[in-house]
């Protein structure tokens, strides 16, 4: 049942399809996690990764962009707010990828990896918004026009340290424009199948505890949040899951970050 | 109404209709309606409006989603008993977080256990092939034609909204919609209440655009219920407020007291602090519409880096309107799809290994129950998570 109007009725069937055929999962490469969300970054869901400073989101984030390049799946979108972006660590991951089936010089696959991964800095919610502005206009072109390699996968490491400085304090419009761009990046992530992995930070609870940070208001945003944590000086981090749309939360798991 | 020379005053004193008449026609117009728990406790008819209110990951969207299978499951099908209304549900997505799966894992869920509960196989499944194929190729027809039922709509902003419950309007006096809608659900009203709240630049107007895209919401869910009784159900999450507000029922004293999150009173454990600081920031016209109130809470351990096993989190509910005054608790199952005799011999297992810790308090047995089987909570499988 289809409408015009601005707001398409869609049936359980319909949604079903549309799920099946459009929204995969895309692997992170890094099996613990893979497995903790149910076969790695679902398109069309936000997925938030959020723990304390050095604890290993930066390098999830990165070890996505290389996998999802590596393999074929689509452009990289990566967004970067605290110039945490390392093409050597791009090279390094993909060269340690297992050899895919197309035989490939490794220099060849590692040329084709990294240009598919777009890499911009932003550094305040102004430059967010032109850029995912931006990113819509030319998704939508490349729906016209059927251009390959679109892009399927939207990180933004972090997106607390662009929203943080906005909503405590004296700044009435804080938290609308933090609920907007959460909006922007649920349509951006539904209607054209991407996949959005956001990063956040921790901050004190009371108590010496830790919670992550944006507070309440950012609870509701992302379809899916993990937690992890690094051991002390070890490679061996745990993830928990905190919310998914699937599973039940609170289950752990272990991975390993490769240095 | 002008009365004429010639009209009878008796004629206005005569009775219409007796108390037991109108009992009837109401009852069988608007009959009582039975949810999953815990929604059952409180007897529910359409044109109830039900506000399901609780923090982030309390399961409000949980309810929602069993409220909807209950609903667009039939009766009856091909002589097995569902025990389900058989009628449409309008999903209208403000969140945008809905998940199809979810509602096709928890949908399978109940035709299994109504297909298992009617025809009981005994040994392993395999041994008969044929009865199993047909059972599969009747359990996707159900499937479909269950799913056909469930409409749904997504919204991402306040206008877009209303634009939704027009459309739900027009076709309904259009008559498009073949089964007749008969819940209607909101998911998160509040979704939108930041980016409404200070939309307008002025600043004495603030609050105001809040005001009136509450009153048009209002105003277009009357005339949805008009056209078709149906129940809603809204859910609404919490809005800790930075202290400063324009919205009338905000109580002023308390707005002094500022907290930034519900997860620092969880530490301090305090329950009148929380009480206090779920204000509800949605406008009196909202408030005066809802009919039911629900609250459920969550109580989620502490994260730590050290962490062996599961960590079971405890739901409660309680009904604010009627006031109930009892608190129970409920499980959220991990549905995981599994062959119908390993999924009741774990319902069975773990049914005795969790009973000293899972304090369920209400056991639907009634056959004719929404949800005859006590929930219990199920860790997945073991080997597969090492």
């Amino acid at each position: 049942m289809m409408k015009d109007q601005c707001g398409r009725f869609w049936n359980g069937m319909d949604l079903l399809k549309d799920v099946t055929e459009n929204k995969h999962f895309l692997p992170t490469g890094l099996e613990g996690i893979d497995t903790l969300l149910g076969g790695g970054l679902r398109q069309g869901q936000v997925t938030e990764i959020t723990g304390p400073s050095s604890s290993g989101k930066t390098q999830v984030c990165l070890h996505s962009a290389s996998y999802v390049a590596a393999r074929h799946m689509g452009a990289v979108m990566y967004l970067d707010t605290s110039n945490s972006f390392s093409p050597s660590r791009i090279a390094n991951i993909t060269d340690e990828l297992p050899i895919s089936l197309v035989q490939e010089p490794r220099h060849v696959r590692l040329k084709r990896a990294m240009s598919s991964i777009i890499c911009e800095s932003v550094f305040d919610i102004f430059a967010l918004f032109e850029v995912l502005h931006r990113l819509e206009l030319s998704l939508l072109n490349d729906k016209v026009n059927n251009v390959g390699s679109k892009v399927c996968l939207l990180i933004i490491d972090s997106i607390s340290s662009l929203l943080a400085p906005i909503i405590g304090g004296k700044y009435l419009q804080g938290r609308s424009m933090m609920i907007s761009m959460a909006m922007i990046l649920k349509k951006l992530a539904d209607e054209h199948n991407l996949s959005v992995l956001v990063t956040n930070h921790m901050v004190s609870a009371g108590n010496g505890a830790l919670k992550p940070a944006l507070g309440e208001s950012w609870k509701a945003v992302p379809h899916v949040r993990l937690v992890i944590f690094r051991d002390h000086g070890s490679n061996i981090c745990t993830a928990t899951v905190l919310k998914h749309t699937l599973m039940a939360s609170g289950r752990p798991m272990k991975f390993v970050v490769p240095s | 109404m002008a009365v004429g020379a010639g009209v009878d005053p008796r004629a206005w004193l005569a009775v219409d209709e007796t108390a037991g008449a109108f009992l009837s026609r109401s009852l069988s117009t608007r009959p009582p309606i039975i949810l999953p728990p815990p929604l059952h406790r409180a007897p529910l008819r359409p044109g109830n409006v039900v506000e399901i209110a609780g923090p982030s990951n309390s399961g409000k969207s949980h309810l929602l989603l069993m409220a909807a299978a209950q609903c667009i499951l039939p009766k009856e099908w091909e002589g097995i008993y569902f025990g389900g209304l058989g009628k449409a549900v309008m999903y209208l997505d403000l969140d945008c977080r809905f998940d199809v799966l979810r509602l096709a894992q928890i949908l399978r869920n109940r035709i299994a256990e109504g297909c298992s509960s009617a025809c009981p196989r005994n040994g392993e499944p395999g041994k008969d092939s044929s009865t199993d194929k047909f059972h599969c190729s009747f359990e996707s027809t159900l499937f479909s034609d269950c799913m056909q039922r469930f409409l749904y709509v997504r919204c991402y902003s306040s206008p877009e909204f209303i634009a939704a419950l027009k459309s739900v309007q027009s076709q309904l006096r259009s008559e498009v919609l073949g089964a007749g809608i008969y819940f209607l659900m909101i998911d998160s009203i509040g979704a939108f209440y930041w980016i409404d709240r200070d939309s307008q630049p002025v600043r004495e107007n603030k609050g105001k655009s809040l005001q009136s895209i509450t009153e048009t919401v209002v105003q277009e869910i009357h005339k949805v219920l008009q056209l078709q009784p149906a129940l809603v159900l809204v859910t609404k999450s919490p809005i800790y407020g930075e202290g400063t507000t324009a919205a009338n029922d905000f109580n002023r004293v308390s707005s002094k007291y500022m907290l930034e999150d519900s997860t620092v009173l969880r530490y301090s454990r305090q329950e009148e602090q929380r009480n206090l600081s779920c204000r509800d920031y949605m406008p009196s016209i909202w408030q005066s519409f809802v009919t039911h109130r629900i609250k459920l809470q969550v109580e989620e351990a502490e994260l730590s880096s050290v962490q062996e096993n599961d960590v079971l989190s405890t739901h409660t509910s309680e009904w604010v309107q009627p006031s109930l005054k009892t608190k129970e608790k409920f499980c959220i199952r991990d549905e995981v799809h599994w062959l119908l005799n390993q999924m009741r011999r774990r319902i069975i297992r773990h049914k005795a290994a969790e009973a000293p810790k899972c304090q369920i308090s209400f056991v639907g047995v009634l056959a004719l129950c929404a949800d005859p089987r006590p929930q219990c909570i199920r860790s997945p499988d073991g080997s597969q998570y090492g």
